[in-house]
C-alpha cells in the first residue's frame, strides 16, 4: 500500500508570525489574493475563565475522497497515489466550481492565469527528498510533514485539534 | 569593482537585515540575481527559520521603485521634482555644504541621523565625531539605548536571557519577541524554550499569543511597569525570597532599596496598575522561586517617562533573584576578539568642548553620557536657531515624518532645515523633503561585519550578493566622505580594510571570516566572582552612585505618566482613552515595507485595536475607518475590535504612509499616530530623553465620512 502523506499542524504551538504564507509564495510564486497557506484566526476568544487566542494556518487538506475532484467538470484535478491532490492549470477553465466544493475554503484563484490553486504539499520538492517550503520556516516548529499514520504516532501525545 | 566579484549561480550565505538583523540565511542566485533567500539550518542564531521581512527582501532589492541613482532636488523643497545626478557631483554638494555649515556655524549645525539604523551606527559616529559634531540622532534614546545604558550604570553590562542555558521560567515584559527582534536572541530560542517548559510570565496590555500561552498574564495599566517591578521587588523581600548570599555580596544599596519598595506594597501597586494583587504577589512568588529565571524585556517600557526606572526595577528583580550572569538567566555575553562598535564610533576624539554643545545634553545626562539625544531639541534648534542653529540634517535610514513623536513639527523642521540628505531605499515622505537623497544599498548589496554592536557574543558576516543600480552601502559612502572631508588618517581606503581592522584582534581577514560565517565569543558565566560588575562600587547598583552624580533619584520608582487618567483628569472628558502605539505586526519593521508585495498582502492597511464595549459605545463596528484625536492631532486606523485589550485602553500601529498614494505626501499624514505624540521635553525620561509614544490620551469614533 502506497504511503498517504500530510501536513499536519499543531495549532497550540503556532505563534501566528505568518512565516509559512511568505515561504509558500517564494516557493510557489502565488500572485496577489492567491495564498495556498493562509494564517486564519477568530481573534482573541474570551473562554469561561481566561481569553484565548488561536491561530490556524489553513490549506488544502488533501482529502482522500476530494470534493473539488468530483466537482471538477473538465477532469483537471487528479490524485496521486500518496495522496496528493493535483489541479492541471493546462486543463482548469477558471470556472470556480472547485472552490464553491472546497467544504474548508482553502482553494484560491489565480487572478493573473485565471485557474484555481492551491496547496500541493510542494510535490516537486517532497519528489526530491525535501520537505514543503513551509515547515523549515516556522519558529513554533509546528508545522509536521510526513506519512499519516507515522505522524499520528508521533503527535499521539501532543496536545492538537482542528479548529476552523 | 565590488559588483564584479558578486557571485552570479549557486549560494550566497549571509546574515539578513530587513528588520534588525541576526538571521543566518542562504541567498540563491541565478544569472547573477537573487532569486530566493531561505533560512540558514548553521545559524546558531536562527536555525534554518526566516521570517517574512527576511524572504521578502527579494522583493525590496528589485523593487521597481527603489532608488537606483543619487538625486538633486529641482523645484522647490518637497515639490517632488529631481534630476538625476552622479555619485560624484553627489559627495561634491555633500562636502561643500558640510564644509561651509561647519567653517561658518561650527560642526555642530550639522546633525547625522539614522533611524534603527543599517548597522552602520559605528560609521555614522565615527564619521560624526571626525567631523567634530556631538550631534547624532538616533532612537537610541527611546529604544534599546536605554537598556544598554541604564545597564551599564547599574550592573556593567545588558543582561540578556540565556535561552542556551536553559531558563525555567521567562518573564516577558511589554515585549512580543515573537513577532519582533529583541535584538539579542530571536522569537525562535524564547519559542524553544516554552517548548522545553519554562514556566512563561507575561506582562503586556494587550493579549497576545504569548499571553495565551502563558502561566500567567498580567493585563498592565500601560505605563506602569515601574510600579509592578517595584511591587513585585516588595513581595521577593517580603517574604524573603531573594538570593541572600548574592545580595549580601554583590549589592550596593540594598537598605535603600528595600525602604524603596516598603512604599510600593501589592495592594497600592494593584490599584496603579489594574492587576490584582493576588497575581502581582503569585507572579513575584513564580519569579523568584523557578530558578534559573530570566526577563525578556524590550522597547515598549522604554517609551516612557518611566525608561530608566522601568530598566533600573527589571535588573533589581534579576538581580536580587540571584538570576545575572548564571546559565538561565539573564547573562552578559562574551564578546568575539573584534573592534568594538564603540572604539570604531571614536568617541574620543570628540573634542570635549564640542561634547559640550550635544543638543539637550545638560538636561538628559544619562543619554549624554552615551552620545544619545533627544530629537525634539534638533527640531526647536532648526525652528528657533536655539541654542544655536542646525542647518544641514543628514539623515542614513530614517524615516523620522512617520516614526517620532509630533510628526507635525518634525516635517515642519525638516522642511525648513537649510539642507537636507537622505539616504534610503525609497522616496520616503522624509526624502521627499530633501535637497539631496542617495541610493542606499539593502543587506543584499553590501559586505560587512555584522551585528558587532550587539550584546549577544557574536560577529556575523554579511555578504554582497548583487548590486542594484549604482546603490552604495552606509559605509563605503562614509569612507569616501570621510576621505573627502580630510578624514583620511582616521579612515581606510577602502570598506575592506575597514572590516579588516574591525576583525584584526580574530587575526581573520574579511574574506577568511566570511568563509567562516560568523564568530562567537567564548561564554563564562558568574565573571563577577572574579572582577565584579562594571560599575563605579564593583556591585549591582540598586542604589546608583551615576544617577546620584548627576542629580536624579538614586533608586527606582514610579512616576505617573504625563499624560494619563489620573495626572490629567481635566482631560479625560473630551480624551477618555488611554492610547498605546506601536503594537508590531510581523509584515513590517516601522516604517518600512509597505511597499513590499507579499508583506502588504499579510496587513494592508493599519489597525487600531478597540475592545467590543468601547466601540459599541462609540458607535463603531468592525473594520470602520476609526477617526483617532489626541489634543495635538488626529489620524485613521481600521477598527479591529478584539477582546485582548482593556475597554480603557485603545491600541494604535506606528509609522504608517502609503507608498503607493502620490508623491510627495504619500499619505503620510493619514494613518500616522505620531501626529497624536507628544515630544514636549517635560514628558520624557528625566535622564534619558526617552520619548513618551505608548501612554496618551485618545477619543475615537467613526470616521464620518469614507476611506481617508
Amino acid at each position: 500500500m502506497t504511503k498517504k502523506l500530510a501536513l499536519i499542524i499543531d495549532q497550540e504551538a503556532c505563534w501566528g508570525c505568518d512565516a509559512c504564507e511568505i515561504a509558500c509564495k517564494q516557493e510557489n510564486g502565488a500572485p496577489e489574493g492567491s495564498r495556498w497557506i493562509r494564517v486564519r484566526t477568530r481573534g482573541v476568544q474570551g473562554l469561561d475563565d481566561r481569553l484565548s487566542l488561536i491561530y490556524h494556518p489553513a490549506r488544502c487538506l488533501q482529502c482522500a475522497k476530494p470534493p473539488c475532484k468530483a466537482a471538477c467538470s473538465v477532469g483537471a484535478i487528479s490524485q496521486r497515489a500518496d495522496g496528493i491532490v493535483l489541479i492541471d492549470s493546462e486543463l482548469c477553465i477558471g470556472c470556480m466550481a472547485c472552490i464553491e466544493a472546497c467544504p474548508f475554503g482553502v482553494m484560491q484563484f489565480n487572478k493573473e492565469k485565471g485557474v484555481a490553486e492551491k496547496c500541493h504539499l510542494c510535490y516537486h520538492r517532497i519528489d526530491q527528498g525535501k520537505r514543503p517550503a513551509c515547515v523549515d520556516v516556522c519558529i513554533g516548529r509546528c508545522i509536521y510533514f510526513g506519512e499519516i499514520g507515522e505522524l499520528l504516532d508521533r503527535l499521539g501525545t501532543k496536545r492538537w485539534k482542528f479548529e476552523w | 569593482m565590488e559588483g564584479a566579484e558578486t557571485t552570479t549561480e549557486g549560494i550566497v550565505r549571509s546574515h539578513c537585515r530587513i528588520c534588525h538583523g541576526g538571521c543566518g540565511v542562504l541567498v540563491h542566485m541565478k544569472d547573477g540575481r537573487v532569486i530566493r533567500i531561505e533560512g540558514d539550518p548553521q545559524s546558531p542564531i536562527s536555525r534554518g527559520t526566516l521570517c517574512p521581512k527576511g524572504m521578502a527582501s527579494v522583493q525590496l532589492a528589485y523593487h521597481p521603485d527603489r532608488l537606483l541613482h543619487p538625486l538633486k532636488r529641482k523645484g522647490a523643497k518637497g515639490e517632488g521634482k529631481w534630476e538625476k545626478i552622479s555619485w560624484d557631483e553627489a559627495y561634491e554638494i555633500l562636502t561643500r555644504k558640510m564644509k561651509g555649515f561647519k567653517d561658518n556655524f561650527g560642526a555642530e549645525s550639522i546633525v547625522l541621523g539614522y533611524g534603527t539604523g543599517r548597522d552602520n551606527e559605528a560609521f555614522i559616529y565615527r564619521f560624526a565625531n571626525l567631523l567634530g559634531t556631538p550631534n547624532v540622532l538616533t532612537a537610541g534614546h527611546m529604544c534599546y539605548g536605554p537598556r544598554v545604558s541604564t545597564s551599564i550604570i547599574t550592573c556593567g553590562n545588558l543582561p540578556v536571557c540565556d535561552y542556551e542555558g536553559n531558563p525555567r521560567c521567562v518573564m516577558v515584559w511589554g515585549n512580543n519577541a515573537i513577532l519582533s527582534n529583541p535584538d539579542e536572541y530571536k522569537g525562535l530560542y524564547l519559542s524553544d524554550a516554552l517548548a522545553k517548559g519554562a514556566k512563561l510570565i507575561v506582562v503586556d496590555p494587550r493579549f497576545t499569543k504569548l499571553a495565551d500561552r502563558s502561566d500567567l498574564w498580567l493585563q498592565i495599566r500601560p505605563g506602569t511597569d515601574a510600579a509592578l517591578a517595584l511591587g513585585m521587588a516588595h513581595v521577593i523581600v517580603e517574604e524573603g525570597l531573594y538570593d541572600k548570599e548574592f545580595v549580601r555580596r554583590w549589592v550596593h544599596g540594598w537598605k535603600q532599596f528595600i525602604e524603596r519598595v516598603e512604599s510600593y506594597p501589592p495592594g497600592k501597586v494593584s490599584e496603579i496598575t489594574w492587576i490584582p494583587e493576588e497575581k502581582i504577589r503569585e507572579a513575584a512568588r513564580l519569579f523568584a522561586t523557578t530558578r534559573p529565571a530570566c526577563i525578556q524585556w524590550g522597547v515598549a517600557i522604554e517609551q516612557s517617562i518611566n525608561c530608566v526606572d522601568n530598566n533600573r526595577s527589571l535588573i533589581a528583580l534579576a538581580a536580587i533573584t540571584g538570576n545575572l550572569d548564571v546559565p538561565g538567566g539573564m547573562v552578559f555575553y562574551v564578546p568575539p576578539p573584534t573592534m568594538s562598535a564603540s572604539q570604531f564610533g571614536a568617541h574620543k576624539m570628540l573634542s570635549p568642548e564640542q561634547r559640550k554643545k550635544r543638543l539637550g545634553g545638560d538636561r538628559f545626562k544619562l543619554a549624554d553620557a552615551f552620545a544619545i539625544l533627544n530629537p525634539r531639541f534638533v527640531w526647536d534648534a532648526i525652528l528657533t536657531e536655539r541654542p544655536y542653529p542646525v542647518k544641514m540634517v543628514f539623515l542614513i535610514s530614517s524615516n523620522p515624518v512617520t516614526t517620532r513623536a509630533q510628526a507635525s513639527m518634525v516635517y515642519e523642521a525638516l522642511r525648513r532645515v537649510e539642507f537636507l540628505a537622505v539616504s534610503d531605499f525609497f522616496l520616503t515622505p522624509t526624502a521627499e523633503l530633501a535637497d539631496l537623497v542617495l541610493p542606499a544599498a539593502t543587506w543584499l548589496d553590501m559586505d560587512y561585519v555584522a551585528e558587532f554592536w550587539k550584546r549577544h557574543g557574536y560577529v556575523l558576516a554579511r555578504r554582497k550578493a548583487i548590486q542594484v543600480g549604482e546603490c552604495k552601502s552606509d559605509h563605503e559612502v562614509l569612507i569616501e566622505l570621510g576621505n573627502r572631508m580630510g578624514q583620511s588618517e582616521h579612515w581606510w581606503p577602502t570598506l575592506h580594510d575597514a572590516l579588516n581592522a574591525i576583525l584584526a584582534p580574530s587575526g581573520l581577514t574579511f574574506e577568511e571570516f566570511a568563509e567562516i560565517g560568523y564568530l562567537r565569543g567564548k561564554m563564562e558565566y558568574r565573571k563577577y566572582l572574579k572582577k565584579g560588575f562594571s560599575t563605579p562600587t564593583r556591585k549591582v547598583e540598586l542604589y546608583s552612585t551615576r544617577m546620584k552624580e548627576w542629580g536624579y533619584d538614586p533608586l527606582p520608582r514610579f512616576q505617573e505618566p504625563p499624560e494619563s487618567p489620573v495626572s490629567r483628569p481635566d482631560l479625560v472628558k473630551d480624551y477618555p482613552y488611554i492610547l498605546i502605539t506601536g503594537m508590531r505586526p510581523t509584515a513590517f519593521f516601522h516604517s518600512e515595507h509597505r511597499q513590499i508585495p507579499w508583506l502588504r498582502e499579510l496587513l494592508p492597511e493599519p489597525l487600531v485595536e478597540i475592545h467590543p464595549e468601547t466601540a459599541r459605545r462609540e458607535g463603531i463596528e468592525q473594520g470602520d475607518w476609526v477617526t483617532i484625536e489626541s489634543p495635538r492631532g488626529k489620524c485613521y486606523q481600521r477598527a479591529k475590535l478584539t477582546l485582548g485589550i482593556d475597554p480603557r485602553v485603545v491600541g494604535a500601529q506606528h509609522a504608517w504612509w502609503f507608498p503607493e498614494k502620490e508623491g510627495p505626501e504619500h499619505g503620510w499624514k493619514v494613518s500616522n499616530i505620531n501626529l497624536l505624540t507628544d515630544n514636549d521635553p517635560d514628558t520624557c525620561d528625566p535622564a534619558m530623553g526617552a520619548t513618551n509614544l505608548r501612554v496618551l490620551l485618545c477619543r475615537v469614533s467613526k470616521k464620518s465620512e469614507g476611506t481617508p
